[in-house]
């Protein structure tokens, strides 16, 4: 390196700084409040910091979950198992087995229908 | 380009190793802050002149270092002291690359809309409102001088430009310089070298 080549460092360093320093004082006020806006805020706690990737982490997951179910096979809607298991000759509901009080409403019904029919009819 | 940093240049070296810093300038730079404040005090001026030098826009290096302030103090201000300086310098070039790939994208768009031209053809006034405030430089002594080292250093390369004003300039040792570049040390001095080739022959008036 020559003599000139450390000058001009010399120089330029020198310039630099001392335009730094000379800053119009407009400028230097507005740094000033950059500075204190800078400093106002909180810094951003390390749990905040891994928030984001462990709800972007969490999501992904979900996704994936919804997507594939292991240990699930597949199968009919339960609705459609009902149908398979009913059988198509059963019969109304065994008296033995049935709610009493359906019986009971049976023979109103029979009566009321009884006593509904037109008098010409019962005449 | 980015790949070159990759490549180390024996000039280069011997341009590093030969670095006279002006100690009496630089041990105030080189003092470890007691506090994020006073860090910032003693560097925000700095700054902005580096930031002015890269966009020649004082609003935009304001907004520049404003930016990096607000992101070191959010994001590093648990580190260690010794650490703020390469890492605000490293938030502050990101910052400014941001920027000139902003307005290159904005010039860009209003070529496409037609704009940039008046009625007679002519060129309008670029997209950004012209900065009218009193040049800075006029308020340095040697603001000629300033004047054209500035010049000089625009005219260089992104990457060569960014070594010089932070390994120059700054007066960061060459691991920081090569920390806030994201490169390597060799590349810090591949780049330097080349900025001192150029500038050696655009400041010949110096001599």
């Amino acid at each position: 390196m020559s003599q000139h080549d450390r000058e001009l460092e010399r120089r330029a360093r020198d310039l630099y700084l001392r335009a730094s320093r000379d800053v119009d004082p407009a400028v230097a006020g507005r740094l000033r409040a950059a500075r204190r806006t800078a400093l106002a805020q909180p810094a951003e706690s390390p749990v905040r910091r891994l928030m984001l990737p462990a709800g972007a982490f969490a999501v992904l997951a979900l996704a994936t979950l919804m997507v594939w179910q292991p240990g699930v096979t597949p199968s009919a809607p339960p609705a459609v198992r009902q149908a398979a298991d009913a059988d198509p000759n059963d019969l109304p509901p065994d008296a033995d087995v049935a709610d009493p009080a359906l019986y009971k409403d049976l023979q109103f019904y029979s009566w009321l229908a009884y006593n509904d029919t037109p008098s010409s009819s019962r005449k | 380009m980015e790949h070159e940093d990759a490549k180390t240049d024996d000039a280069g070296k011997a341009v590093n190793a030969s670095i006279a810093i002006d100690s009496a300038s630089l041990d105030d730079l080189r003092e470890v802050p007691a506090s994020m404040d006073a860090f910032l005090a003693s560097i925000e001026r700095r700054a902005w002149r580096m930031a002015e030098i890269h966009l020649g826009n004082r609003e935009d290096a304001l907004d520049a270092v404003q930016d990096a302030m607000l992101r070191l103090v959010r994001h590093y201000g648990e580190k260690p002291a010794e650490e703020w300086t390469p890492l605000f310098w490293g938030i502050l070039r990101r910052r400014i690359v941001d920027l000139q790939r902003r307005r290159k994208v904005r010039s860009i768009v209003v070529g496409w809309l037609g704009g940039g031209k008046d009625d007679d053809g002519d060129d309008l006034p670029s997209w950004e409102p012209a900065d009218d405030s009193p040049d800075p430089s006029a308020r340095l002594q040697d603001s000629q001088a300033f004047t054209d080292i500035v010049a000089a250093v625009r005219n260089l390369p992104r990457r060569q430009r960014e070594a010089f004003t932070l390994r120059i300039m700054e007066g960061l040792d060459v691991a920081e310089t090569a920390a806030a570049m994201g490169c390597s040390d060799g590349s810090v001095k591949t780049h330097l070298s080349r900025a001192m080739h150029a500038l050696r022959d655009q400041l010949e008036a110096w001599r």
